[in-house]
């Protein structure tokens, strides 16, 4: 074979022409198709790379050398270019391209918790932390749980107050959560300490501020001596927690046949601060729940001697309170079942 | 109800006391003052004036011009009231003066005479709303000119006391009472009632019969001759007028006055037209009628209690007098009552009637039987006071059971320790001296053996208010101040609490649903609504078609509601298509509108005749003999009057279960006319929200940590699956709304769960929105007692599984999982040692024309703890299962029964 310097040449304007292709190369695909071309099972160079069998020997070693080298700069032509294309790619990304933030995501449908469940939820864990069982009871109830079992027989005023739904069966739907108060004491030897949060029902029209269907939660504590110190202890411990803030109460008389003394806790009003504002009708206070010393014959109604056992109950207006709490105008929203009133509030507690 | 400040200073000395401030104190310790109001206020300009002369307006008829004496001058002002006359003293407003009615006084000409001031009615002075003529000052001894304030005595502050803090004291409702608890609050003395220097006559003019004991327990009466019928002076028209009462003549006046002041309900009869010379105290007679004084004539019923004369009823009472006897212009002789009659006689009297009364008020709260002696002797002293002519020609006749046999005094035995003891104080911040002072002055007697104390309760507490020991405490502690009570942390050993048992399952519950499913919670009322399910079609029946009992309310909020829920779903049904209805309105010609609403709540099952008791009932089941006599013992005179036969009763409450109720709904394109009920759902959707229903039970499940549940059909509508056990009061299997050939029971192992079934196409016709809808209702009761799973710690496998894949062509009533178990007893028989699932991969729904059948493509996966499988172990569990699986398919009849085996991957 004549012209051993042919092939020199060949070689290093086929390495020029690669370099130049690789180094105009404008994306990894193109860096990638010269790649194969170049140095794929049938690449150039792996072409030229086999042509070494068609030289003499005396050139082979010079050859293998030299496409040796054509590889290893065709391939570092490629790293390098490949660096460079990925350099570049992360500097554009690195620049405002018009990635917007501020769009909003896709809108996913999201589940929603009715606020009764995510107070109910607040004062049982409050409650739990405290030591207080947690009871649920029957809301269709007896005559006796809901009524003579506390202290309220069948003259008694209160039952004009709270105006009844009555059953064909001759029970009714519970008046209040207080039944609870005879059904603890049957459950639980004493002492102990038992919240029953539920459902209640009152015989009554309703409008923005009354509903026949609310929600109730009635605490009650049994022990050697109860005094009323101890109920107000309670009662500022408890509204503490649930408002998350020491709250100033007061005490004052009020009749419910269940309890002896009886009592209205009134709260500072938490709109104004005890100033006066519409919420308080200007005096400062606001009424807040029942409560008083468990009247004894409620205890006897729960099978325990009044002579030694007492207790404290009280009872929460649960709906009132979620009112107060979303600041929410009408309490029939709460049983409406509308998804854009109840698709306000939370999926978690 | 309201209290005159100046009245009750006349009792207790309240010098110095701010009417306005101490309030608040009486609040604290008595009842709930809802407000305070002024009376009278901004009258000082306002003077007494005496008419001199009048004469004619000399350029209008109906005004005349009135010469006055003011005091320090003689002046002449236009009026035009109807009632003016010579002689006459009256309210004087000279110009310049502001009236608290708004009106104010100018200089100026009327009708071209100059009028100096003006002539004033009860309105114009703010003092009511009567504008029928001047306001005449009778008996008024102030000289003109003297400021209208001072001549009356009419400034006043007035308390409006919350009734409802007052129904459980009947010695509250008169103005004696109320100033009894201020004189205790005071620590002042109590001037008692003026009934001195009365003058009885003979015994026989009037007889007097109670036939009623148990509606009267006393009757007093007595007849007064000489009586002159006149307006009553003006500061006792005022006294009234403040107090919310209008005032119609002396004698009716002294009535309510002396109601106000005692709390004793009185009325006054015309003795001329009063028939027979007996008063009878009795039921009405069926039949028998009375026109009331408010021209209304009423049926009697035989409760009704009533006054009558010999020849029928004459009153209505404790409730209205009747309007043939009432007390006219001309009458001169008048009878007399005071009575007690029973609170609950008068109550369902009053409310049958619906007429509420001041008297039936007063009634209903059961009053001592001695303030009707007391409102008696007041009316009496008051009456002689304003008509010095009449004289009581009667002995006070007075009869009832009350009199005949008195209740036992009320005595309370117990100690000061006791009573200090429940307020948590101290015999330093409530000493001795300070209690007998206090019950004393609240009228109670009180006997002291060193620490020991016998307590007698006066007749006007002892009715239902004060009985026990705690009442005293309350008597105490209310008087005493309780915004003295100092806190004191309880005791009570610290125990871990409990929950009810259901309460970490609707957590739950409700976190699954909110967070995995995105549902949102609703809570629905639990009276169904009659229109809507009929609307719809939503009867809960029975396999016999018959209609599933329901628990109806004997006393129905409305004619729609009348009846317990015993499944969630129709409520949230209707809330759903509201929803949906909504999302209609607006988003309108939006496409794919869904949602999806829960419920946690309970339904109300009637239990049937043998399923017995339940053990919670009533007090026998639960007190033993002893205690159940001790609580009798204290209540049996009340529930004998009451309702003892309810808890003699063993009826058995419902049940209650607490049930949870999904239901996912999409709306769908309207059909071209509008009606919904023309659309069917495509496929995909029902598929979609079948699927969606099934994921959020699946959810619920993996939340509680319970294996997830099988979801089968039921044999036939209303059948159970065999060999399933349901908890009582379990959903039905039979409602309107499921879908015969679109539901599945819930199923864990072999217990009954609920149901999940794609809206019944008939119903769903029947929704004011096209729409498709899949609901849920599951018993949480019956979840509870599934155990949890526990299999978790076991460690990662260190060899891969196999597995293979079969594509069986079935018909489409062949069930998936009916394929899976096959699959998975074959591949367990095969090789028990390998196995370890099968799962459900794909579905691929055949064409309409059959060629290609339906295929669905299950993968079973097998390994070895301790090495990596070899092919041949694999194909001999493939061998097997296709072997097992074709005779069965042969058995049922496949047309085209198998199965073109693949492999799985081999990795996994």
């Amino acid at each position: 074979m004549s012209g051993g310097s042919d092939w020199r040449v060949g070689l290093a304007e086929t390495g020029a022409r690669l370099r130049t292709a690789i180094e105009a190369a404008a994306d990894l695909a193109m860096v990638r198709e010269l790649e194969l071309s170049a140095l794929g099972r049938k690449g150039e160079v792996t072409a030229l790379m086999k042509g070494i069998g068609a030289l003499e020997k005396s050139q082979r070693r010079e050859y293998g050398a030299a496409t040796g080298a054509l590889r290893k700069e065709i391939e570092a032509a490629i790293r390098d270019r490949r660096q460079a294309i990925k350099d570049a790619l992360i500097a554009a990304e690195l620049v405002d391209s018009g990635f917007d933030e501020t769009l909003p995501p896709e809108p996913a449908p999201e589940g929603h918790l009715h606020p009764l469940s995510i107070v109910q939820r607040d004062l049982e864990e409050v409650f739990t932390s405290m030591g207080f069982h947690v009871l649920d009871y029957p809301e269709v109830e007896s005559e006796f749980y809901n009524f003579e079992g506390l202290n309220i027989p069948g003259w008694h005023p209160a039952r004009d107050m709270q105006d009844t739904f009555w059953l064909d069966d001759g029970h009714l739907l519970r008046t209040h959560t207080s039944p609870g108060q005879v059904r603890a004491l049957h459950a639980f030897e004493p002492p102990f300490r038992a919240v029953f949060p539920g459902q209640v029902y009152r015989y009554e029209a309703t409008d923005a501020s009354h509903e026949h269907t609310f929600h109730q939660v009635e605490g009650l504590m049994v022990d050697r001596l109860v005094t009323v110190g101890h109920l107000l202890d309670a009662m500022r411990t408890l509204l503490a927690a649930i408002f998350k803030r020491d709250v100033e109460v007061r005490l004052r008389p009020g009749y419910f046949p269940f309890v002896e003394p009886g009592f209205e806790l009134d709260i500072v009003c938490q709109v104004c601060g005890g100033d006066g504002c519409p919420v308080c009708k200007y005096g400062g206070w606001v009424e807040l729940l029942p409560c008083g010393l468990v009247h004894p014959n409620v205890l006897l109604a729960g099978g325990l001697d009044p002579s030694e056992w007492q207790g404290w109950a009280f009872g929460l207006g649960l709906s009132r309170l979620v009112m107060m709490r979303y600041g929410i105008a009408d309490i029939r929203l709460l049983a409406s079942g509308d998804v854009r009133f109840l698709a306000q509030f939370p999926a978690t507690v | 109800m309201l209290v005159s400040w100046r009245w009750i200073s006349e009792y207790v000395d309240t010098a110095g006391v701010d009417p306005r401030a101490f309030a608040e104190r009486f609040t604290m310790s008595v009842a709930e003052i809802e407000e305070v109001h002024g009376f009278g206020d901004g009258l000082e300009r306002v003077r007494v004036a005496d008419v001199l002369a009048v004469s004619p307006h000399p350029g209008a008829d109906k005004l005349r011009l009135a010469r006055l004496d003011t005091g320090d001058s003689e002046l002449v002002v236009v009026c035009g009231a109807p009632n003016l006359a010579v002689g006459q003293r009256l309210a004087f407003a000279p110009v310049d003066t502001r009236l608290p009615s708004g009106i104010e006084v100018r200089p100026g000409e009327i009708r071209g005479v100059q009028s100096p001031g003006m002539l004033c009615s009860e309105r114009d002075l703010g003092l009511s709303d009567d504008h029928g003529g001047l306001l005449v000052l009778d008996g008024c001894q102030a000289a003109p000119g003297t400021p209208l304030p001072e001549a009356l005595a009419l400034v006043d502050t007035l308390y409006e006391i919350d009734n409802k803090s007052i129904t459980h004291r009947p010695d509250l409702w008169g103005h004696h009472g109320i100033a009894r608890e201020i004189a205790a609050l005071l620590d002042k003395p109590l001037q008692p009632l003026d009934i001195e220097g009365l003058r009885f006559g003979e015994p026989a003019p009037v007889q007097l019969r109670v036939d009623d004991d148990s509606g009267c327990s006393r009757y007093l009466c007595a007849r007064i001759t000489g009586v002159t019928i006149a307006p009553s002076p003006v500061d006792l028209r005022l006294r009234l007028r403040s107090l919310g009462v209008r005032p119609i003549s002396n004698v009716v006046d002294v009535t309510n006055l002396a109601m106000l002041e005692t709390g004793n309900p009185l009325h006054a009869f015309d003795a001329r037209f009063l028939r027979g010379d007996a008063i009878i105290v009795r039921r009405a007679t069926p039949d028998e009628r009375i026109t009331t004084l408010d021209e209304q004539e009423r049926s009697l019923l035989v409760h009704d209690c009533v006054i009558a004369d010999a020849e029928g009823p004459v009153a209505l009472a404790g409730v209205m007098g009747g309007a043939d006897s009432e007390i006219r212009h001309d009458t001169g002789e008048v009878i007399l009552e005071a009575a007690n009659f029973d609170g609950a006689t008068i109550r369902r009297t009053s409310v049958r009637l619906g007429l509420r009364t001041e008297s039936s008020a007063r009634f209903e709260k059961g009053l001592d039987p001695d303030t009707a002696r007391l409102g008696a002797l007041r009316f009496l002293k008051l009456v002689q006071d304003l008509c010095p002519d009449a004289s009581i020609v009667s002995h006070l006749a007075d009869k009832g059971p009350h009199c005949t046999t008195p209740p036992a005094p009320v005595v309370i035995h117990t100690s000061a320790a006791y009573l200090r003891s429940r307020l948590g104080v101290t015999d330093e911040e409530l000493d001795d001296a300070w209690m007998d002072r206090t019950f004393t002055s609240l009228g109670f007697g009180v006997d002291r053996q060193g620490d020991d104390l016998v307590v007698h309760v006066p007749g006007f507490r002892a009715g239902r208010d004060v009985g026990i020991a705690e009442d005293l405490v309350e008597e105490l502690g209310r008087i005493w101040g309780y915004d003295h009570v100092r806190s004191e942390a309880a005791s009570v050993p610290a125990r871990p609490p409990v929950l009810p048992p259901l309460r970490p399952l609707e957590r739950g519950a409700r976190a699954s649903l909110t967070l995995s499913a995105r549902l949102t919670e609703v809570m629905l009322y639990s009276f169904d609504h009659e229109p809507m399910r009929e609307r719809l079609g939503l009867a809960e029946q029975a396999p016999d078609s018959s209609q599933l009992p329901r628990l109806s309310l004997r006393n129905a909020i409305s004619a729609e509601s009348t009846r317990l829920r015993r499944s969630l779903v129709p409520n949230l049904l209707a809330a759903m298509e509201r929803n949906l209805e909504r999302g209609t309105r607006e988003a309108e010609g939006h496409k794919g509108l869904r949602v999806g609403i829960f419920e946690i709540g309970r339904a109300f099952v009637p239990v049937s005749g043998d399923e017995g008791a339940s053990a919670d009932m009533g007090v026998p089941a639960v007190l033993d003999g002893d205690q159940r006599d001790a609580f009798l013992g204290r209540m049996g005179e009340a529930l004998a009057e009451g309702t003892r036969s309810a808890h003699a009763s063993a009826t058995p409450l419902p049940w209650q279960p607490r049930r949870l109720a999904i239901a996912i709904g999409e709306r769908l394109g309207g059909g071209a006319d509008g009606a919904g009920g023309a659309v069917l759902p495509p496929d995909d959707v029902t598929r979609s929200l079948f699927h969606e229903a099934v994921q959020a039970v699946r959810g619920v499940f993996a939340e509680l940590n319970r294996p997830a549940p099988e979801i089968r059909r039921l044999p036939a509508p209303g059948t159970a699956p065999s060999d399933t056990q349901r908890i009582p009061g379990a959903v039905d299997l039979a409602p309107t709304w499921l879908h015969p050939a679109r539901h599945g029971a819930i199923l864990c192992g072999d217990r009954f769960v609920g149901l999940v079934t794609m809206l019944h196409p008939v119903i769903r016709q029947r929704l004011a929105v096209p729409a498709e809808i899949a609901l849920v209702e599951l018993d949480l009761d019956a979840v509870l007692p599934i155990a949890p799973c526990d299999d978790a710690g076991a460690s990662p496998p260190r060899f891969p599984a196999m597995s293979f894949d079969l594509t069986i062509h079935t018909r489409p009533e062949i069930r998936a999982e009916d394929l899976r178990q096959r699959i998975e007893a074959a591949a367990r028989a095969a090789d028990a040692g390998i196995f370890e699932t099968v799962r459900f991969i794909a579905r691929f729904d055949g064409a309409a024309d059959q060629a290609q059948p339906r295929a669905l493509t299950f993968r079973t996966s097998c390994r070895h703890a301790d090495r990596t499988l070899s092919e041949r172990e694999l194909a001999a569990v493939e061998k097997g299962v296709l072997k097992a699986l074709k005779g069965w398919l042969y058995e049922v009849g496949e047309p085209a029964p198998i199965a073109l085996p693949g492999r799985g991957g081999g990795g996994r």
